[in-house]
């Protein structure tokens, strides 16, 4: 799976592509609009990653010429402006996701997947990983092909793990995961934790093994112990 | 009062009053011009009587005068000698009118004997003449000024008309829109000025209102990308293997705080924009049911802090606003409720035709309650309240021409918001 970052900051530039290229992802990065333009008319992308606002041109300039030159290339947006405009403009052109700086590195990871998955599949198939199996179109979870009912947030939660195997997550990011922005406040973590004890036991009742690790005061990691 | 009106009634009054003066004056002339040739005359008469005297010093009535319009009679004692013009009116011969007449009076010797001589001459066709005169300047001014006044109408109408379109589209100028505003042009150079000045002053403000609303949104960009990558530093730090107790402390301070940076810049940034009213879409929105779907988002946090909701809805309030700034004004109200209740408390929903209020269980307010809806005003120490979410409602508020109230009863906490 290749992915072109299309970010002029180059610290974060570096920080996504390294984050990604951990995931499996063979990432490549533009710093200025002309570079971009070049790459993508000369390579192909499963996934391109585009900033708005880049010193010589506008983000939005590149998704055209994107989807002129390679319409199934999934765009996600990020961008420091979360004005509704931009968001519309943003969907209206054809990109299918738009995040706000700063955001999560997992929650991108997870949304780039997410996308390709979708993109790949139609998002008909099943994210298998270890004993747990999920039909997402169904939405159903089964753990050693037992069905095990989750509620709404301990799907999100579970399927924002699955999507971050190995990785550690911090409790905020969970939380802005499963509620969004609105939710700043000490209840949600502590909402986070109440959620991860039951994921946790649900799967480990159905023979799964205990995979949630908890990082002292980070937060959790989904990894097989 | 509309300046084609003014000028009109302020024109109409002028050239009454011109026109009145012009008449009076008009029939003075005319009457003094008539007089004058009938006196005149008059004088004359008076040089051929007094030849006549001489020459015969005698007179009799029926000389050869034809009409007998000259009286002779004898004065007897003191008399002034002088000549005089006088009107008179003299009965006439054949009807029972009485016949308007000039009358020069003299004294004059015949014979030896004084005698007052009256030469008079009727003046019944001047008369005439002066009423066919008058009669017809009434009529033509009369005219001229219903015509005039008629013109100067259609005329001014026409003239200022470019002036009332362009003040049309004045009032309908809207700077936050990128549509220039056009002037209509027309031959009148003061009118074009005008139009020249006021698309300039447009252009200016359209400039200036973009360049501030560029200006906040790069001051968040150039803010919110450090701070994520900050946040992505934190990020990858996290996953090595070999981090120390200590260290996830330090760690998780800085992302914490950058995190809260961020949390602090946005609301920032949103009170700017709500101020620059750059919010500028309007839908007629339904809040009472806008508050009821916000609720579902905080399900999972009131059931978390065991905390009881009660709805009571008795109609409902509609609004045309910015649908945006409604969804963050109920948002902030909601979860300032939730923040500042107890576990086990009780959130309360309350709407009406023209209001919608959010209650909550709280600990009484340790400040002034005037004070509760300023900026950075935060009633718990907690690092997690930034103490701009009730700024961002009231600033929401005064925007949308919406009241807001707070009250206290021990111990409900309620915001009141009405239309």
């Amino acid at each position: 799976m290749k992915i072109l970052v299309v970010e002029d900051e180059k610290g974060l530039a570096e920080s996504i592509t390294d984050y990604l290229s951990r995931e499996g992802f063979i990432c490549e990065v533009a710093n200025t609009f002309w570079q971009a333009d070049e790459k993508i008319s000369l390579y192909q992308y499963d996934c391109t990653i585009v900033d708005l606002t880049l010193p010589d041109g506008n983000g939005f300039d590149i998704i055209q010429t994107l989807k002129k030159i390679a319409a199934a290339t999934g765009i996600i947006i990020i961008s420091a402006r979360n004005t509704l405009e931009d968001k519309l403009k943003g969907l209206e052109i054809g990109s299918d996701d738009y995040m706000t700086k700063p955001f999560h590195l997992s929650e991108l990871n997870a949304r780039v997947k997410s996308l390709i998955r979708r993109r790949n599949f139609g998002g008909n198939n099943d994210m298998i990983w270890k004993d747990i199996r999920v039909n997402l179109p169904a939405r159903k979870v089964f753990i050693k092909d037992i069905e095990t009912t989750l509620s709404k947030k301990e799907y999100d939660l579970l399927l924002y793990f699955l999507s971050n195997i190995d990785v550690a997550l911090t409790k905020e990011s969970i939380a802005e995961h499963l509620w969004g922005d609105n939710m700043d406040s000490a209840d949600s973590l502590d909402m986070v934790y109440s959620h991860i004890k039951n994921l946790r036991r649900k799967i480990v009742e159905k023979g799964g093994k205990d995979y949630i690790q908890s990082i002292y005061g980070i937060g959790y990691k989904f990894t097989a112990p | 009062m509309k300046l084609l009106e003014k000028a009109s009634r302020i024109y109409l009054l002028a050239s009454l009053l011109i026109y009145v003066a012009v008449g009076v004056a008009f029939f003075w002339i005319i009457k003094f011009m008539i007089y004058d040739e009938v006196e005149s005359r008059l004088m004359v008469e008076k040089q051929d009587f007094e030849t006549y005297i001489r020459s015969n010093d005698t007179w009799s009535n029926n000389s050869y005068f034809v009409e007998n319009k000259i009286e002779v009679v004898p004065v007897f004692g003191r008399f002034d000698n002088k000549v005089a013009f006088t009107d008179t009116l003299i009965s006439n011969r054949y009807d029972e009118t009485a016949d308007p007449f000039r009358q020069l009076t003299f004294y004059t010797l015949i014979g030896g004997s004084p005698y007052r001589v009256a030469i008079r001459k009727s003046m019944i066709e001047s008369y005439k003449l002066i009423e066919a005169i008058s009669a017809a300047m009434i009529a033509f001014l009369g005219l001229l000024l219903v015509s005039t006044f008629l013109f100067h109408r259609v005329l001014s109408g026409k003239l200022w008309k470019p002036f009332y379109d362009s003040l049309a589209r004045i009032k309908d100028f809207d700077w936050t829109k990128n549509k220039p505003l056009e002037t209509v042009r027309s031959e009148i150079t003061e009118f074009n000025e005008l139009g020249d000045v006021m698309e300039k002053m447009a252009s200016k403000m359209q400039h200036d209102y973009r360049s501030l609303r560029e200006f906040t949104e790069n001051a968040s960009h150039e803010i919110q990308t450090p701070l994520a990558l900050i946040n992505a530093r934190v990020e990858q730090f996290i996953q090595s293997k070999d981090l120390g107790e200590n260290h996830t402390y330090w760690i998780e301070e800085i992302y914490h705080a950058a995190r809260r940076m961020s949390r602090l810049n946005q609301g920032l940034l949103l009170l700017a924009k709500i101020e620059n009213q750059q919010f500028t879409e309007q839908e007629d929105l339904d809040l009472s049911e806008l508050a009821l779907n916000k609720l579902k988002d905080f399900e999972d946090i009131l059931q978390h802090k065991e905390i009881g909701l009660t709805v009571q809805s008795t109609g409902s309030f509609r609004k045309v606003m910015s649908p945006a700034l409604a969804d963050i004004l109920l948002t902030n109200l909601i979860s300032n409720a939730i923040r500042h209740n107890y576990t086990g408390g009780e959130l309360r929903l309350e709407s009406g035709a023209d209001y919608v209020q959010v209650s909550n269980t709280g600990n009484p307010l340790k400040s002034d309650p005037e004070r509760l809806f300023e900026r950075f005003k935060k009633e718990s120490a907690g690092a997690e309240s930034l103490g701009l979410g009730l700024a961002i409602v009231k600033e929401i508020c005064d925007n949308c021409e919406l009241g807001i109230s707070y009250q206290y009863e021990e111990p409900i906490h309620s915001i009141r918001i009405t239309g």
